[in-house]
């Protein structure tokens, strides 16, 4: 710091030359500090939010227990389609390998093709009948009992049809033969 | 030392802190003139000047429980009232440092010390005179004691530009004060 502005420091009293007008100035503060802010309460102080939130934290418990104790049934439910996935798995792979066979077959002619095909789509409808029935939750035992037996009927037909096909083969195949 | 500086005044401002309205004043009352003139020299008209002195104090007030003698309350009162006298200059579009040829003038030492200037009254009648930007750096270096780094903050420029405005301004000064 050089001189200069030494001497302007150490004379900085001279620069304090104004007078404010306090009692103006005052007023206005106070005016402005008396201006009642908005009144801010916090929304876990009020009674009725707390009683809102105590029931919602209550509901939300009775909830989570309801659905821990009483939701098993749906177990049950997910226990069934598994297995009526796997029985589903098991005869559709079955019923089809056996209609393949029946197309397949010279033996047989179109209409008695036809025929059988008809049979085949009625025990279909069925199926999805049933199937729907299990979806809906009614009785799962016994739908699945009784999507078994469609199941059933089905192979049923197909081994008999197959069966009298075999049958008549092997008495033209055996008429050869004098046992 | 520097410790009981910065707590002075501490009981008033402590009870001010809890709104207490007569604290308030007594501390209005110490600091009103010192701030009215810090915001005078700055902006050079009564009406702003008391606007700007107005709001600080309630600003202040306000935000008391910021304040944490990190500084005495004078000087954060002060702070405030500097930051929006100058903020009142930005928005009325005032240009608060003149931009010219700032960077080449960091050893304008020259003929400071040859300076007729002891006279003080020469020396504050050749501040008033000079321009407006001048005039903010002048201000903030010799008379509130700012250094250039909260100069540079203050104004929005570099510690550099600070450093050759204030250099410039000086000598403008000088020769103000020589024509005098």
């Amino acid at each position: 710091m050089d001189q200069f502005e030494k001497h302007i420091r150490d004379n900085k009293a001279v620069f304090v030359d104004h007078k404010a007008d306090r009692a103006k100035m005052w007023a206005n503060i106070a005016a402005q500090l008396n201006e009642n802010p908005p009144k801010v309460v916090p929304l876990w102080k009020s009674p009725m939010v707390r009683i809102a939130a105590s029931i919602v934290i209550l509901l939300g418990i009775t909830g989570i227990v309801g659905f821990t104790f009483f939701g098993n049934p749906n177990t049950p439910t997910h226990y069934v389609s598994k297995e009526l996935q796997d029985i589903d798995m098991h005869y559709k792979g079955l019923v089809t390998y056996q209609v393949q066979l029946v197309q397949n077959n010279n033996q047989l002619t179109a209409a008695d093709k036809e025929e059988f095909l008809s049979f085949m789509v009625e025990l279909d409808a069925e199926y999805e009948q049933l199937k729907l029935e299990m979806r809906n939750n009614l009785d799962n035992e016994q739908v699945l009992a009784a999507i078994v037996s469609n199941y059933r009927k089905r192979i049923e037909l197909i081994e008999n049809l197959l069966q009298q096909l075999n049958e008549s083969k092997i008495k033209e195949e055996d008429y050869g033969y004098t046992l | 030392m520097e410790t009981e500086i910065r707590f002075t005044h501490r009981s008033l401002v402590e009870r001010s802190k809890t709104g207490d309205r007569t604290s308030q004043y007594q501390l209005y009352e110490l600091y009103v003139d010192a701030m009215y003139n810090v915001s005078m020299r700055f902006l050079g008209i009564k009406e702003d000047a008391e606007d700007i002195v107005q709001d600080s104090f309630v600003d202040a007030f306000k935000n008391l429980d910021r304040f944490k003698y990190e500084s005495s309350f004078g000087a954060w009162l002060k702070r405030i009232v500097i930051n929006k006298s100058i903020n009142h200059l930005k928005v009325k579009r005032l240009p608060l440092t003149s931009m010219d040829e700032h960077e080449y003038h960091l050893t304008d030492e020259v003929e400071i010390e040859k300076v007729n200037a002891m006279d003080i009254l020469k020396v504050k009648s050749g501040i008033e005179k000079l321009p407006l930007g001048y005039k903010q750096i002048i201000n903030l270096y010799l008379l509130e004691g700012y250094d250039h780094n909260e100069i540079s903050d203050v104004l929005g420029i570099t510690t550099s530009t600070s450093k050759s405005q204030y250099h410039r301004a000086k000598k403008k000064l000088v020769e103000i004060i020589n024509g005098l």
